[in-house]
């Protein structure tokens, strides 16, 4: 029998594979499904979402047949199958339900649009199908082929070489995502973070879109990253856009029947419509550091070797990660709060391309003048009218714009930071270094005059090219 | 009947039972828009059969079709319907999904005229304009087999929704 295993492309779920079944008084039945799950060499996996007709059928007559078309060939396969059980937990059952949950967290159909079961299934027979040939250009079809295994492993030197000359986590980051691009050929990465509150994930760094997304927040469970987060498994989603077709197709059905109403779509940092995305958990000794997340608007990007290759990846990136921002926060020596330097006269900052300033008197040559608010209630920071930042990086620079006017000081420590009770960071795995970096990159993006700038391992500066003026609301 | 598809088939003993029409303008104009089908059979085992449908077209009496199916393939299903009859064919369109199920049963088979061939093609056609919006492009299915077809003529017993949602599995005549 042809080796199920070398079909991996064919269990994408990126062109609809067809199950057909029959009733036990033999009426038989088609009907389109949406994924079929490798197992192991002689198993297979239907998702089970819906009590239909083609359920019941294999309840009492156990013989299917399901037909594959492979996506990088376009040869179709026709697998006959036997019914063999369902399982509602354990591996298989968690990697089908976290592909289908990310796909219902997109479209707001949580609870609704869910796996009920993976239904196991014996694989008896393989072949290509007669008429669905492959196409020429696709190649001699070596089914015994193994991923290439050199290419991979040189990708994977190549990216730990660029991770090992990072000299902080601003570098080491955007050292990762730039291998991703070189070495792996991923144009579009992100990273993120947990936020400081629980159950969130905030991008700290990303690459290949128009615009650096760094500060977009998800919710855990919500798209690829946030249930790869809660799942703190990988995941990886092929044919996205049929998919969420799919998963329309039924909201919009049951909202016409008033089941449920049409929900606002949540607004996830990526691209605005990516066919694939393989997402990998940063664990370190069990602590989610960051999910990566990789997408591409092809429908069919990532393939095996991808997937094997990012989700080994992912804990050494962690590793990583974590050792840098430990090596960030270690104390330098006779380091102490700054003494206080005269503040100066607003110094333009080159690039920075500047918007008109908040009322009258911005004349060409002077310097502008901002308006920083900071919302009390919502820890939340607004620049000339328009979101910054929130949370704890919105305390921290609002703490560092209040001792600038107050003291006159534009130099600072973490440590000071961290011994401040007014921000009141938790004592131990206070990602204080990633706050700082979130909050440094999104000035960057929003207000390049207003700047804060590494001085050395655990110093840093805050630098302003404009007036600012500061405003508490409640 | 689109034009160019005639019938012709040798009869099979099972036509002339139903006089209600199954099939409405609507649904016919649905199921020839060049959208994805599927024939399901069953052998004596029970265990089913399948083949990829290349165009349909639906009888003036709305309550007889006929598939046509590309003759490498119709071994697969062929022997099924002329022992035991039973066919169900899926209907799907994406980007929608709408989609149906037809059960029928089965009238005769016969090779498809030449004189078919234009409208066969042009239905198949559609379809792989349409696989554009779920992300294929047409040419990953340009190898596949279309012509020369036979043509399947089934007696349609019953219809059902198999759009996703609530009302799957609703019948619809």
């Amino acid at each position: 029998m042809i080796r199920l295993e070398t079909l991996a492309s064919c269990f994408q779920g990126l062109i609809p594979a067809t199950l057909f079944t029959c009733s036990r008084d033999g009426i038989p039945n088609v009907a389109f499904l949406s994924h079929v799950e490798y197992v192991d060499p002689r198993h297979v996996a239907l998702s089970f979402q819906f009590f239909n007709k083609s359920k019941a059928n294999i309840s009492e007559n156990p013989h299917a047949l399901v037909r594959l078309i492979d996506p990088d060939t376009s040869q179709g396969w026709a697998l006959r199958l036997r019914y063999v059980r369902s399982e509602t937990a354990g591996p298989v059952f968690e990697r089908m339900d976290l592909r289908i949950e990310a796909i219902a967290s997109y479209s707001g159909l949580k609870g609704i649009f869910k796996l009920l079961a993976a239904d196991i299934y014996e694989v008896q027979s393989v072949e290509p199908v007669e008429g669905e040939w492959a196409r020429g250009d696709a190649g001699p079809i070596d089914r015994t082929r193994r991923p290439d295994a050199v290419f991979t492993m040189q990708a994977l030197q190549d990216l730990s070489a660029r991770i090992h000359t990072a000299g902080c986590l601003d570098g080491l980051l955007d050292s990762i995502l730039e291998g991703m691009e070189t070495s792996f050929g991923f144009t579009h990465a992100m990273i993120l973070m947990p936020t400081a509150d629980d159950g969130g994930l905030v991008t700290i760094a990303s690459r290949g879109y128009p615009e650096n997304g760094v500060g977009a927040e998800v919710r855990f469970g919500e798209g690829i990253c946030g249930v790869v987060a809660e799942a703190r498994k990988p995941i990886r989603i092929s044919g996205l856009l049929r998919q969420m077709l799919y998963a329309f197709a039924i909201e919009k059905r049951a909202a016409e029947q008033g089941l449920c109403s049409l929900v606002r779509r949540i607004a996830l940092p990526g691209l605005a419509a990516p066919d694939s995305q393989l997402g990998v958990p940063l664990l370190y000794r069990g602590e989610l550091i960051g999910v990566l997340v990789v997408e591409s608007d092809q429908p069919y990007r990532f393939h095996e070797e991808d997937k094997t290759a990012i989700e080994l990846l992912g804990s050494y990136l962690a590793i990583a990660i974590h050792s840098m921002a430990m090596q960030e926060r270690e104390p330098v020596a006779a380091e102490a709060t700054p003494a206080p330097v005269a503040v100066q006269a607003p110094v333009p900052v080159p690039g920075a391309v500047a918007k008109p300033a908040v009322g009258a008197g911005a004349a060409a040559g002077e310097p502008r003048r901002r308006e920083v608010a900071y919302y009390a209630a919502d820890e939340c920071i607004l620049v000339d009218g328009e979101y910054l930042i929130r949370s704890l990086p919105a305390k921290i620079f609002w703490k560092l714009l209040n001792v600038r006017q107050g003291e006159g000081r534009i130099e600072f420590t973490n440590r000071e930071l961290r011994l401040d009770k007014s921000l009141n960071l938790p004592e131990w795995k206070d990602n204080l270094e990633s706050r700082l970096l979130l909050l440094r990159r999104r000035l960057e993006q929003k207000c390049p005059d207003l700047r804060i700038v590494p001085t050395a391992r655990g110093r840093f500066a805050l630098q302003l090219g404009s007036d600012v003026v500061l405003v508490q609301k409640p | 009947m689109p034009p160019g598809i005639v019938p012709g088939f040798r009869a099979s003993g099972m036509v002339g039972q139903w006089r209600q029409t199954m099939i409405d303008g609507e649904l016919a104009a649905f199921l020839e828009e060049g959208i994805s089908i599927q024939l399901g059979t069953r052998n004596a085992r029970l265990e089913p059969n399948g083949v990829r449908v290349v165009a349909v077209a639906v009888e003036a009496d709305g309550r007889h079709l006929v598939a046509y199916v590309p003759e490498i393939a119709v071994s697969h299903v062929l022997p099924d319907l002329e022992a035991n009859g039973h066919a169900a064919m899926v209907f799907a369109r994406p980007p929608d999904e709408r989609a149906c199920q037809v059960k029928g049963t089965f009238t005769g088979a016969r090779p498809a005229a030449a004189g078919e061939r234009e409208a066969i093609e042009a239905q198949w056609g559609r379809w792989l304009d349409r696989l554009k919006s779920i992300g294929i492009e047409r040419l990953a299915l340009e190898l596949w087999d279309v012509w020369p077809c036979v043509a399947i003529r089934l007696q349609v017993t019953a219809i059902f929704n198999q759009t996703p949602g609530p009302n799957a599995g609703a019948r619809l005549a």
